[in-house]
């Protein structure tokens, strides 16, 4: 099942990376500077070239090693979607608030053990403490202009 | 004719209005003063020279931060997003503000750009290194007219002040050079040095960075460049060149007419200190007094020279 | 060149400044985001106030310090703290998953203090001489030599080439995205102005390289590095054999890194990448690079810190910033002024060598205070629980991709290129020719556009390709390189088929 399954991963990416030089080759289509032309339509056929030999060893030579792997989707899920979150929240609530939304996501995805009133207590607070730190040195030390 | 009417006036009125509440607007506390290039080139240079003025006169730290990306595209793109409250102001060049807007959509547009101060620019000047045969200019009209496109210069970018500036020289000289652009006025010069192309388009400060290493044949200046005499103008060799790349300051599109006057006013007086312009001087540049009242006019007829000259060089459709 | 400039160096408030450029450095440097450009663009004003010898010496001590730092995150979280240390993850994050990263974080310290003395030691002694070096190298030549770091994806991607080379021609394509640099031109944006600035080359190293250990670490319950059981042995001893039995590739890598330092076209990056890739090359048949190898830690380290003393000869003797932090320090030097340029060395020479003193002296303290962060870093990234290390490290690569120039939109691209990064990485398709691609891509294009120009105006295209000397050497160890792996594995069949 996981032979079929990675393979096709593969396969699915290969068949994205010749899309990828294709849409660049178009690309170039609309370039008034024949200088920018040359170097983007070089490695987009290159590109093209080798996804599509790979797309071909692909469907000869099944390679059973790649795939997702064991683990816990929902765990790599609220990771990601609550660090976009933060980024799209953060104009509107602030650099802070957004940073502790994704941090609170992090925290509960990577959490793997079971919570006791010790833990909860010293995790979310040095996650205060490491946050506001952060903030702190970026903000009045280093002068960047954090929202 | 009456839309134009309708605006100068209004910015008439706007002028009165911050002439009478210039006392309003203040700077309470350090300000960020955005680079949209990397550090070292001549916008980082005049901005690192104006920093310790600042400090000096109005007491509060100018802090330089670099936000480079597409030719600045990016940082003047953000520009009007940004607070408007006088504490974040950002450098600005030309002709890029005029020129990228034109050839596309480049996430802002040249009227959208809160101009307050132009303070300096650095003329045109053609460069060539110490022991190359070129003695004057017309030695290298010469070999150009003789050997039509063998004559290599290096520039900094495409369609920028020194592209443009060897595609209009060619036109008036009748001659055939080949534009080689780099990143850069530093990769430009470098390139000159190590021989790579027979002479620079780049600006008199290459010369006062270089001093001996190179020769200037002619700077596009009304008059010569005080730390050259030696070095002749466009204008006294029968060309009719003055320009260059200018450089000013801008406020994001929100800030009040009140705190544009007092930004105004401030880069001025900076600009008025007389050990300020030796500074610029003595780094080869050439001082430039455009203050928010004067901008309109300034880039209206910057942007026709511009746009035109881009236009008869086939870089805009 | 005299005692007297290296007394004067050696004032209590100069070593003090030293000192803590040195540590703010380090710790700046070990954050991802945080380059060692901004650390000193942040600082300029600071010097302003200064005497000329003092400042600069705050400086470069903070530059040198911020380029070591590179490397705790490289090798701790498989995240190169800045560009210059891409290379030391891949032999330094899997030391530090075996269990040997306090090893390798000593092993770094021993490298980039070789490293930074030699560069040190040739502006000292051979800046005007070498800075020739940086005028000799034309557009063909950084063509050459970007042809050179991209034929690394060979090697480094053993037992699936193609993958590697697809990945590479893609991140060269990522690195055409927005205002081109030399042409006139807007590619690829597909209309989108958050796109104009392209991506940016240290917020593609955050999303590629530590979002998938992110993401990989939340998965399942397993610790982030193996922990040894005696963590109390200090393992200094033990590095410092294995740097002195490596003396030769420390030297040569040093040697590397002073001269790529020298190119103002290439960088930190660049530096490591090639002695990487020599290290490797040379490398002894039982050497395993890519699998936790401390040589080819001890090489990118040793070059990069090379590049800090290299990257000022230009700098100090042509006017022309070798690498960004050089550019800031020029400016610094200019308000200050200080002319630099070819009468640099003879009409402000005392304030030069006592630079360069304090150069030394910085690199010097590095020894201890590397060792000593190196140490409290590597514990502290052991010690911490996973539930609170991995929101830390997020949190840290959203706060420092904003920093690089303060927009949103950056952050959100870095966290959806490491997530297409990780997706990618699960099927063969790893981060670093993608990234090797992105860095090396303009260095390619603008090296063949210009030098088409020229040998098209010039009437002599082969000639401008492959008749220069310089390239010639370099097309020579492109082709080396290249072919040694394949002839040390037909040797080793050879070895064993006789055994």
């Amino acid at each position: 099942m996981r032979t079929v399954h990675g393979n096709l991963g593969s396969l699915v990416l290969s068949a994205f990376f010749v899309f990828a030089g294709i849409m660049v080759l178009y690309d170039t289509t609309g370039y008034s500077d024949s200088d920018s032309k040359v170097f983007p339509q070089t490695v987009a056929t290159v590109l093209i070239v080798f996804s599509v030999i790979a797309f071909v060893s692909g469907l000869l030579r099944p390679l059973d090693e790649e795939g997702f792997g064991n683990g816990s989707w929902w765990r790599r899920f609220a990771l990601v979607v609550t660090m976009l979150l933060a980024c799209f929240a953060m104009p509107y609530i602030g650099f802070l608030a957004a940073g502790a939304i994704a941090f609170a996501g992090g925290l509960i995805s990577a959490m793997h053990d079971h919570w006791t009133p010790g833990k909860l207590v010293l995790y979310w607070g040095s996650g205060a403490v490491i946050m506001a730190a952060f903030y702190a040195v970026f903000k009045f030390a280093l002068l960047v202009p954090l929202p | 004719m009456l839309r134009r009417t309708i605006l100068k006036s209004v910015a008439a009125a706007a002028i009165v209005a911050t002439t009478a509440l210039t006392a309003n607007a203040e700077i309470t506390g350090p300000v960020s003063y955005i680079i949209p290039f990397g550090p070292g080139g001549e916008s980082d240079i005049s901005a690192r020279l104006q920093q310790p003025f600042f400090k000096d006169k109005f007491g509060q730290e100018l802090v330089v931060s670099y936000q480079p990306g597409g030719g600045g595209a990016v940082g003047w793109a953000t520009l009007n997003g940004l607070n408007g409250d006088g504490q974040t102001i950002m450098g600005i060049n030309l002709p890029h503000i005029i020129i990228q807007p034109a050839q596309k959509d480049v996430g802002y547009t040249t009227e959208g750009v809160n101009a307050f101060y132009m303070f300096h620019f650095t003329p045109d000047a053609i460069v060539v290194k110490a022991d190359s045969p070129y003695q004057s200019l017309q030695d290298l009209i010469d070999d150009a007219k003789a050997n039509p496109g063998a004559v290599t210069m290096s520039g900094s970018g495409k369609a920028s002040a020194n592209h443009l500036a060897q595609i209009k020289f060619d036109k008036m000289a009748g001659t055939t050079t080949t534009y080689v652009p780099f990143k850069g006025t530093g990769a430009a010069v470098t390139a000159l040095l190590g021989g790579q192309v027979k002479a620079e388009w780049g600006y008199t400060t290459v010369g006062a960075k270089q001093g001996d290493a190179v020769r200037m044949l002619a700077v596009a200046m009304e008059e010569r460049h005080p730390l050259f005499p030696d070095v002749p103008t466009f204008k006294e060799l029968g060309f009719d060149m003055v320009g260059g790349a200018y450089r000013g300051i801008a406020l994001p599109a929100s800030a009040s007419a009140e705190t544009r006057q007092l930004w105004s006013d401030m880069i001025g007086e900076i600009n008025a200190d007389p050990e300020f312009r030796q500074k610029m001087l003595d780094g080869g540049f050439a001082m430039l007094d455009v203050d928010a009242a004067g901008m309109e006019a300034f880039m209206k007829a910057r942007v026709e020279e511009y746009l035109a000259d881009a236009r008869e060089a086939g870089l805009l459709q | 060149m005299d005692l007297g400039n290296f007394l004067s160096a050696l004032t209590p408030l100069n070593i003090a400044l030293a000192l803590f450029g040195v540590v703010a450095g380090t710790v700046i440097g070990s954050i991802p985001g945080l380059t060692a450009t901004m650390a000193v663009a942040v600082l300029v004003p600071i010097t302003f106030s200064m005497d000329q010898a003092s400042a600069l010496i705050l400086l470069g001590a903070i530059y040198t310090g911020a380029i070591y730092g590179g490397a705790y995150a490289a090798i701790l979280l498989n995240t190169p703290g800045t560009p210059s240390a891409i290379a030391t993850t891949f032999d330094g994050y899997p030391m530090a998953k075996r269990g040997d990263g306090d090893l390798a974080v000593a092993l770094a310290c021993f490298a980039s203090v070789t490293g930074g003395m030699i560069g040190a030691l040739a502006l000292l002694f051979l800046a005007p001489p070498l800075s020739q070096v940086a005028l000799a190298f034309g557009p063909i030549e950084y063509f050459w030599l970007a042809i050179f770091g991209l034929s690394l994806i060979a090697s480094l991607s053993s037992g699936n080439l193609i993958k590697g080379l697809i990945g590479g021609a893609f991140g060269m394509i990522l690195s055409t995205v927005g205002v081109a640099e030399v042409s006139a031109d807007i590619r690829l944006t597909f209309g989108s102005q958050t796109m104009i600035g392209g991506f940016g080359v240290v917020g593609a190293l955050i999303g590629l390289y530590c979002i998938p250990v992110l993401i990989d670490l939340v998965a399942v319950p397993d610790r982030h590095l193996k922990v040894e059981n005696d963590m109390r042995s200090v393992r200094i001893g033990e590095a410092a054999r294995i740097a002195l039995r490596s003396k030769f590739n420390l030297i040569r890598s040093s040697v590397i890194g002073t001269l790529v330092g020298i190119l103002p076209g290439a960088g930190g990056s660049v530096a490591g990448l090639v002695a990487y890739s020599e290290a490797r090359r040379s490398a002894k048949p039982d050497q395993k690079f890519g699998e936790g190898e401390p040589d080819g830690i001890m090489a990118t380290e040793a070059a990069n810190n090379a590049t800090v003393g290299g990257g000022f000869i230009p700098t100090l003797v042509l006017g022309i910033p070798g690498t960004p932090p050089d550019a800031v320090i020029l400016g610094a030097l200019l308000v200050q002024g200080v002319r630099t340029g070819p009468t640099l060395f003879q009409s402000n020479g005392s304030i030069v060598y006592t630079f360069i003193y304090g150069l030394i002296i910085a690199t010097i303290l590095m020894l201890p205070t590397g060792l000593l962060i190196g140490r409290y870093a590597y514990k502290s990234i052991v010690k911490i629980p996973k539930a609170v290390l991995v929101p830390s490290v997020g949190f840290m690569t959203i706060i420092g991709t904003f920093a690089i120039r303060n927009s949103i939109s950056d952050v959100i691209i870095m966290l959806l290129l490491g997530t297409f990064g990780w997706v990618i990485g699960r099927f063969g398709f790893a981060a670093s020719p993608i990234v090797l691609g992105l860095i090396l891509g303009p260095i390619a294009e603008q090296g063949f556009v210009q030098g088409w120009i020229i040998g098209d105006a010039t009437g002599n295209l082969l000639g401008m390709f492959f008749g220069r000397p310089l390239s010639q050497a370099i097309i020579a160890f492109t082709i080396l390189s290249l072919l040694y792996p394949a002839f040390s594995a037909w040797k080793r069949s050879r070895t064993e088929a006789g055994r």
